[in-house]
């Protein structure tokens, strides 16, 4: 039982100013277990600080946020994060980071050994176990960090725009291979991003959010376009040109679009 | 607000360990009143051949002095070889040689040559400041962004304007980096050098303080020590932000 | 050749010639300058022995004891001080930034006391450390502890600071407790700041060492000096400064290394 309920969340912060400043309205959200929802939105959205309280490194100012039934009080290795900047420890190798969790955990030495050893397989990350990450290239880094998340046979697994800070090209290799590994490995996940392609090409559900302040706008269901046009099958390219995928990239822009503007418009 | 209630807790420790309580032998750490005591006696009727003012001043335009010096020598040579590859070829192997000698370490040299007068003081004081003052100008030079440089050689300035208008002022920060370290420096080397041999000035005072198991004086001494080196830092502190005035705050 | 550059010496590239030409030239101008006033006798050989001389004495003082011991006596005896003094620096003084890094409570207490007395210059505690630990090896010692301990401090709070909160969260999703996260993220974290900070104290022990041995000591080559120049043995004084300058550099060889070891294996990061 891996799913995880927003309940009436607000997130308000002090600012240093004084006065208050409504991050995140009430918000109500169901992610079903294996269930994969990326939510969209502008900056400011609060979309980050959701994942952040669904994690445990935030929390709500009232509501909550429930895992499996359970109240999130703090972070913890059944729910995985990867961060947008990769947050990999520099003095570490791609094994040793690979295996922190692991070893926090208290995993046996032969066991934690087979398992980053099949992850590292799996992210195509032979060769490089003993490199520190400064030595690879931020694509690697970020399979580094995906291989970390998903070695601990997580419940949950949260991802702060993990592609963020790679170029064009490894990113749409990056969106591939955790699609097959999402598959592959059903988990629960949260996928926060800004790229509307990407939330639609990887998510069962794109949740739409607007700001000022932070709220979902709008719920859309992806499966029935992905199972119709059986985007499984093909290659991201052909996937982002089916008029089905474009009509709903338009869809969600003009959502965003529209909140945006909302104030200056005459 | 803790801070406040540190200082008085330990200030009152210190009452209570060595009056209050008498836990501590008065000769080894005097108790609040015997400090007041030998503060009243060195500021009238003088302490040492002096009173705290001239033992003060005395110190104070030393290392004025050695500073003044140290800088007006080391700077315009640390930009020197930071703007000529040449010079730095040249000039560096003499500064690998006397680098590692710690300043301190010239003080008895400074007696034999120019005995226990102000003399070797400025001179050991000047050698402190010195090096830093070099190292950092050069480092400074060395940092300076050359398409700063470049943008000033296409709107037609020459080499002197260079200079003037963006390498200097482009290495200002990393000069008085150097000049805060080296201040604090000259202040070690001077007490260290009044300590070996002086006829006046603040080492002077905790030099004879120690021979006559004296501790109240001991620590008057150490705090007036304290008090014009965090008092010349904060002139020189004064000067840097008036003359770095275009800095985003720091 | 150096190539005419207008963009300063950044872009200048001087020929290995030259630059090897220049600094021999270097080295020579300062031995021959030192050379020629002394056997031109400008200086009365008391007052500026040639080179030569000084290397004769330092070879006798290897051999023959001055004030009490050989030279190498006295060099180990510096070096055992300093060590000393460093390692309780050291031990005491990282532990108590890092703790201060990341516990703001003590950052509160701890950092007005050690600003009130931050800038007591550390040769200014000579009376008081000989006063309440003597002469022989704890004055000394309190000497280069007081000089070295500041930048261990710092250079720790300043690192337990710099490390990155993400690490540390990241470490906590993947269920580190508080020891693990200490020993395995903010520790590590803080070590390039620490090793820097250790350049700078070992600089400074070393320093104050030389310091109290010229004031207070039986043995050393601060002592060696100070009776080198009772006597008016200028040669022995400048025998002494080769000796500290010799170990001195070796220190910060040593601990350059160190620093650069670390940037090679962490990267820049």
């Amino acid at each position: 039982m891996s799913e995880i309920v927003f309940k009436a969340v607000t997130k308000t912060f002090r600012l240093p100013k004084g006065g208050d400043f409504l991050a995140i309205d009430t918000t109500d959200l169901r992610i079903e277990e294996k269930e994969f929802v990326a939510i969209v939105g502008p900056s400011g959205c609060g979309k980050t600080t959701l994942m952040r309280m669904a994690a445990g490194l935030e929390f709500p100012s009232t509501g909550t946020v429930e895992v499996g039934g359970k109240t999130v009080r703090g972070p913890g290795p059944e729910r995985a994060v990867v961060f947008q900047q990769f947050a990999l420890m520099p003095w570490k190798t791609v094994r040793e980071n690979i295996g922190f969790g692991l070893m926090c955990k208290g995993t046996p030495k032969a066991e934690a050994d087979a398992a980053i050893a099949r992850y590292v397989e799996l992210m195509g990350l032979a060769g490089h176990e003993d490199s520190f990450p400064h030595q690879l290239s931020g694509g690697m880094q970020q399979r580094v960090a995906i291989a970390r998340a998903y070695v601990m046979q997580p419940a949950a697994l949260l991802m702060d725009e993990p592609f963020g800070a790679l170029d064009a090209q490894t990113r749409i290799v990056m969106q591939e291979e955790l699609v097959r590994l999402a598959r592959r490995n059903p988990r629960t996940v949260i996928f926060i991003t800004h790229a509307v392609d990407e939330a639609i090409y990887l998510a069962d559900r794109v949740v739409v959010m607007g700001r000022k302040p932070g709220r979902i706008i709008e719920t859309i269901d992806i499966r029935p376009l992905r199972e119709e046009g059986g985007w499984e099958a093909m290659p991201i390219e052909e996937v982002m040109d089916q008029p089905a995928f474009t009509h709903m990239r338009s869809r969600i822009w003009k959502l965003l679009k529209a909140r945006e503007q909302e104030k200056p418009a005459a | 607000m803790v801070g406040v209630a540190t200082v008085a807790s330990a200030l009152a420790l210190w009452w209570l360990a060595t009056s209050g309580l008498r836990l501590l032998n008065p000769l080894r750490l005097p108790a609040p009143h015997e400090v007041w005591t030998a503060l009243r006696q060195i500021m009238g009727s003088g302490y040492a051949g002096a009173t705290l003012w001239e033992h003060a001043l005395h110190s104070l335009g030393l290392v004025a002095r050695g500073f003044l010096v140290a800088v007006v020598t080391g700077v315009p040579l640390g930009l020197l070889m930071g703007w000529s590859r040449r010079a730095e070829a040249l000039i560096n192997p003499i500064f690998l040689l006397l680098r590692p000698i710690p300043a301190l370490a010239w003080i008895p040299l400074a007696i034999v040559w120019f005995g226990l007068g102000d003399t070797g003081k400025v001179f050991v004081i000047w050698l402190t400041a010195f090096v830093p003052s070099v190292i950092n100008s050069f480092t400074g030079v060395r940092n300076v962004d050359t398409v700063l440089i470049a943008a000033a050689r296409t709107q037609g300035a020459s080499t002197a304007q260079v200079l003037r208008h963006v390498v200097i002022p482009g290495s200002m920060p990393m000069i008085f980096t150097g000049l805060r370290l080296s201040l604090q420096a000259s202040w070690t080397t001077l007490v260290a050098a009044e300590l070996v041999g002086a006829f006046f000035g603040l080492g002077r005072v905790l030099n004879i303080a120690g021979q006559d198991i004296f501790p109240g004086m001991i620590l008057v001494g150490m705090a007036a020590v304290a008090i014009c080196g965090a008092g010349s830092t904060w002139l020189l502190g004064r000067l840097e932000r008036r003359v770095l005035n275009w800095r985003a705050a720091v | 050749m150096a190539n005419r550059n207008f963009l300063g010496p950044s872009g200048v590239v001087l020929g290995k010639g030259e630059f090897w030409a220049l600094t021999l030239a270097g080295f020579s101008l300062f031995f021959g300058t030192w050379a020629l006033v002394a056997w031109a006798g400008w200086l009365p050989a008391n007052l500026l022995p040639s080179p030569l001389a000084v290397w004769d004495t330092l070879v006798r003082l290897w051999q023959q004891p001055f004030a009490g011991h050989v030279y190498a006596d006295h060099l180990l005896a510096s070096i055992q001080r300093f060590l000393m003094g460093w390692a309780l620096a050291v031990g005491i003084g990282i532990p108590l930034g890092l703790l201060m890094g990341w516990y703001r409570i003590l950052d509160e207490i701890v950092t007005p006391l050690f600003d009130s007395i931050r800038f007591v210059a550390p040769l200014a505690w000579v009376p008081l450390a000989a006063l309440w630990f003597g002469t022989g090896i704890g004055g000394p010692l309190l000497i280069i502890f007081v000089g070295s301990f500041a930048p261990c401090v710092i250079s720790a709070y300043r690192g337990a600071r710099l490390v990155e909160p993400r690490l540390v969260e990241a470490a906590q999703t993947m269920g580190a407790s508080g020891r693990q996260v200490m020993q395995h993220v903010l520790v590590p974290g803080a070590m390039p700041s620490i090793i820097s900070g250790l350049r700078v104290s070992a600089g400074l022990g070393w320093q104050s060492l030389v310091g109290s041995e010229l004031i207070v000591v039986g043995a050393g080559l601060g002592y060696l000096m100070v009776q080198g120049q009772g006597n008016l043995a200028t040669n022995i004084v400048i025998a002494g400064m080769i000796g500290i300058g010799i170990v001195g550099f070796a220190i910060d060889v040593v601990l350059r290394g160190i620093e650069a070891w670390f940037k090679r294996r962490w990267g820049q990061a």
